[in-house]
């Protein structure tokens, strides 16, 4: 039932209008009051304007058929590579650190001096230069917080690398892989074993990242009379030989080449030095055979000794993403970059001067590869003299060419750090002005047990992060 | 004592009509013999050996009359002359159950006539023959509705589609009074809530004086023998039907049956899913038969046939591994036992604290302890131009065009 009142104002019209005087009723318009409504009565906006256009309504205004323009963005969006460039970068000082004074300079000595453990080092500029053409800096690792690159020697620093270059001293291949908890310092330890290799005078190679040699980012091209057949990284392989030349210039350029290289397509003339063949070429197409003549040249005897590493050991454990021209994908022991690895880390190359193959594993961006986990597993086991763990038996996927590329290597378990470890660092960290604590043994012991008992990534999320930009 | 007489005979005429089926709704319980605890339902003994020569006495008396109607017309005389309701009708109206039909046709037949004889030779006044005539009218409405009560129960209609012309015995009409609750009387929560309490108090009785004698029948344990390397395990449902009653499940080892390292290790591999790598339990169940003894007896030969089968030489199984893929091992982390605060550990830990406290007043003391907001204020407070040096380039690019 419809009611006479209006339901908002609760007053009757009826007597309202009974009430009111007939001659101003009179004086309304009778098309201005509505016959019966619900809605209540809006007054006219006050200003007189005509600036009123189109539909008046009372809330927002609908709009449809268009999509919302919110604010657009007018600045120039970031070229092309820009923004890896930018999330890639190595910043290897800060001005707004605060200056570390005191602190002893890197030696080759030091890296294996037991006595040094727990010390914070300098890294000579020259050294820093070596590295930094390596690519043995990794953009995930703080060198961008500090004044300088300082690093931390560690025990197993001291251990790993005391044992290395002894057995390279002692012309033996050194095969390892080195392996551990995720962030606990693996990469870290790789870059200290660049360092003494360039402090040794060895050659040192590096693959800074080898998933970019199986994830199809850069150019590849079949060897021709290749059983089987194998591809090589053109422009990879290129910028890696410069790399290798800039990197070891003073070493490369003392060598002479030896060998005949007539089936070159440049000419390499036989007093030659090594790093003029590694700067022979800037064709990528003719990178592959060259640098396969430097490998070569490398191995004769009498030639400084080698160290080839390569981080993200699990990504050349697998089949790449590259397809060979009958669209097979092909597996990453193929690639002939990897294959020179592999066959080192395998111990099928023979290294008469001495060298040292090793592989960083990763724990944070890596597949799971069981291959490689059983072999590294029974490589463990051999070298603890314990029983080698069987494959599992039901698992018809293993690699055997993962098995044979990790045939005898010996595996570094990289540890967590010690409380001294960790004060040092803490100290190191303070000093610079990063650290905004005091640092007694109460903080270090706090912040040591949050980074899961000193692993060394965790430690610095635990005191560094707060002030990272 | 006519009125006793008249009575007698409604009472008796009640009860000679036909025999009808006794209608039991729930059967008569039998009390069985009190058992200690048994697991097993209670079975009923044979119908024919329950049947005791005791219940069809009365049938087999009443058949074996001593003496004929004829005869005992003179006793009947004589004791009515006594004013006596006769010995013999009284054992008429013993016998004579009112729920229980009389025996047999000449039998009614022969009390009938006992009556009439009683009835014609006693003398009624009118009045007492009324009274009389209103208590046979009374009986027989009686009557009628025992004979209603016994009689066995209509179909229901089937024109009906819901059968509302059937009485619903269930239905509780005239017991529900609207009446108001009495006042003296407690709500039917609370009755509700005393009838709790005392079905709480049943239960503590039993718990107080029954169950303490259930430790009567404990059994000691005893080891099983190598003999016993089967364990069954049957299924109880307290006597009621449950679909895997008939179930049972047997577990054994492989190292406890008379096999050999490889032997056993063929059992594992046939045993597949059902062996336990953890436990080494193989664990096996059957409820395809009715019957427990069968299932258990299936159980029984499929043991032996695996064990026949590991013995059999022919073929080993040695190119299949031994596959544990079904059992996953739950590592359960345990508080580590170095971890527990000893004497000693907490001297130690003791120790640590003392070195480590030492270590930063020594370090505080030679100033080497380092702290990181001293540092930055520190390095705030010096003057501005206190770091800065001046390039000796700049010196040497100015100091010409000074002199000139």
């Amino acid at each position: 039932m419809a009611t006479a009142n209006c339901w908002r104002c609760l007053g009757r019209p009826s007597t309202q209008r009974l009430l009111a005087p007939s001659s101003l009723a009179s004086f309304r318009a009778p098309t201005s009051v509505a016959a019966f409504t619900t809605s209540a009565t809006l007054l006219a906006k006050d200003d007189n304007s005509f600036s009123m256009k189109g539909h008046i309504r009372s809330g927002k205004r609908l709009v449809l058929g268009k999509k919302k323009k919110g604010k657009t963005d007018r600045s120039k969006p970031p070229g092309p590579g820009e923004r890896k460039a930018f999330r890639k970068r190595i910043q290897l000082s800060n001005d707004n650190a605060l200056k570390v004074t005191g602190l002893p300079e890197l030696e080759a000595q030091k890296l294996v001096d037991p006595a040094a453990v727990g010390q914070i080092v300098s890294l000579p500029s020259d050294l820093v230069d070596q590295l930094r053409t390596a690519e043995a800096f990794k953009p995930t690792q703080n060198w961008g917080l500090f004044r300088s690159p300082h690093m931390l020697v560690r025990k197993d620093t001291v251990d790993f690398l005391g044992d290395l270059t002894k057995r390279v001293g002692n012309k033996e291949t050194v095969r390892t892989v080195i392996d551990g908890e995720r962030s606990v310092g693996k990469s870290m330890l790789g870059l200290q074993t660049m360092a003494a290799g360039f402090m040794n005078k060895m050659v040192v190679i590096n693959i800074p990242e080898a998933q970019d040699l199986v994830e199809a980012r850069t150019d590849y091209s079949p060897i021709p009379r290749t059983t089987p057949e194998q591809f090589s990284h053109p422009t990879y392989i290129l910028k890696l030989m410069q790399a290798i030349r800039s990197a070891n210039e003073e070493i490369l350029s003392k060598e002479i080449v030896k060998l005949e290289h007539i089936h070159l397509p440049v000419s390499v003339s036989r007093n030659s030095s090594l790093a003029s063949l590694a700067s022979a070429t800037k064709e990528p197409e003719f990178a592959w055979p060259i640098f396969h003549a430097l490998w070569q040249e490398l191995l004769q005897p009498g030639r400084p000794p080698i160290m080839f590493t390569l981080d993200g050991l699990s990504h050349i454990m697998r089949i790449s993403d590259y397809r060979s021209p009958s669209f097979n994908l092909i597996h990453s022991h193929d690639l002939a970059l990897i294959r020179l690895f592999v066959e080192a880390l395998g111990g099928k190359t023979y290294f008469p001067n001495g060298a040292a193959i090793v592989g960083v594993t990763t724990k944070g961006n890596s597949l799971k590869v069981k291959s490689m986990d059983k072999a590294l597993e029974q490589a463990a086991a051999d070298q603890a003299g314990l029983p080698i763990p069987e494959r599992d038996a039901f698992y018809a996927k293993y690699d055997e060419r993962v098995f044979e590329a990790l045939k005898g290597v010996k595996v570094f378990d990289v540890k967590s750090i010690s409380k001294l470890e960790a004060r040092s660092l803490m100290e190191y960290w303070a000093a610079s002005g990063v650290l905004r604590m005091r640092v007694d043994e109460r903080t270090v012991s706090e912040k040591w047990t949050l980074a899961g008992n000193g692993v060394l990534g965790e430690l610095e999320r635990a005191s560094l992060y707060v002030s990272r930009l | 004592m006519a009125f006793a007489v008249r009575s007698l005979r409604a009472g008796l005429r009640s009860c000679s009509r036909q025999p009808t089926v006794t209608r039991s709704i729930a059967p008569p319980r039998s009390i069985y013999a009190r058992r200690t605890l048994s697991t097993t339902p209670a079975r009923r003994a044979d119908e024919t050996k329950d049947r005791s020569p005791s219940e069809d006495s009365p049938v087999e008396k009443t058949a074996v009359q001593p003496n004929g109607p004829a005869a005992d017309n003179a006793e009947l005389r004589k004791s009515l002359k006594n004013d006596v309701v006769p010995n013999e009708l009284q054992g008429l109206m013993a016998k004579h159950n009112p729920l229980k039909p009389s025996p047999s046709k000449s039998q009614r037949a022969a009390e009938a006539r006992l009556l009439q004889t009683y009835e014609d030779q006693s003398d009624f006044t009118a009045e007492q023959k009324a009274l009389f005539d209103d208590l046979e009218m009374e009986i027989d409405q009686l009557d009628a509705a025992i004979s209603e009560a016994t009689a066995v129960p209509k179909k229901m209609k089937k024109e009906t589609f819901w059968g509302e012309d059937e009485e619903d015995p269930d239905m509780l009409v005239e017991d529900i009074d609207d009446e108001e609750p009495a006042d003296d009387d407690i709500m039917s929560m609370a009755h509700g809530k005393l009838e709790e309490f005392r079905e709480y108090r049943e239960y503590a009785r039993v718990a107080a004086w029954q169950m303490p004698l259930l430790s009567k029948l404990t059994r000691k344990f005893e080891p099983p023998t190598a003999e016993q390397c089967l364990r069954f395990r049957y299924t109880t449902y307290m006597g009621e039907e449950h679909p895997a009653a008939s179930k049972v499940v047997v577990e054994f080892s492989p190292r406890d049956l008379p096999l050999n390292e490889s032997q056993q290790l063929k059992l594992k591999k046939l045993l597949g899913a059902r062996w336990n790598p953890e436990t080494d339990i193989a664990k096996m169940s059957c409820e395809q038969f009715d019957h427990q003894a069968q299932n258990k007896r299936y159980l029984g030969d499929l043991v032996e046939k695996l064990v026949a089968q590991a013995k059999d030489k022919t073929d080993m199984f040695e190119d299949i591994p031994l596959d544990t893929r079904h059992h996953q091992i739950k590592v359960r982390p345990k508080f580590p036992k170095e971890w527990r605060l000893t004497e000693e550990r907490m001297q130690k830990l003791e120790d640590v604290r003392q070195k480590s406290l030492l270590l930063d007043q020594a370090k505080e003391q030679g100033g080497q302890l380092v702290d990181g907001n001293e540092r930055v204020d520190r390095f705030f407070a010096e003057p501005a131009m206190a770091n800065l040096q001046i390039p000796e380039r700049l010196n040497v690019k100015k100091s010409p065009r000074a002199s000139r």
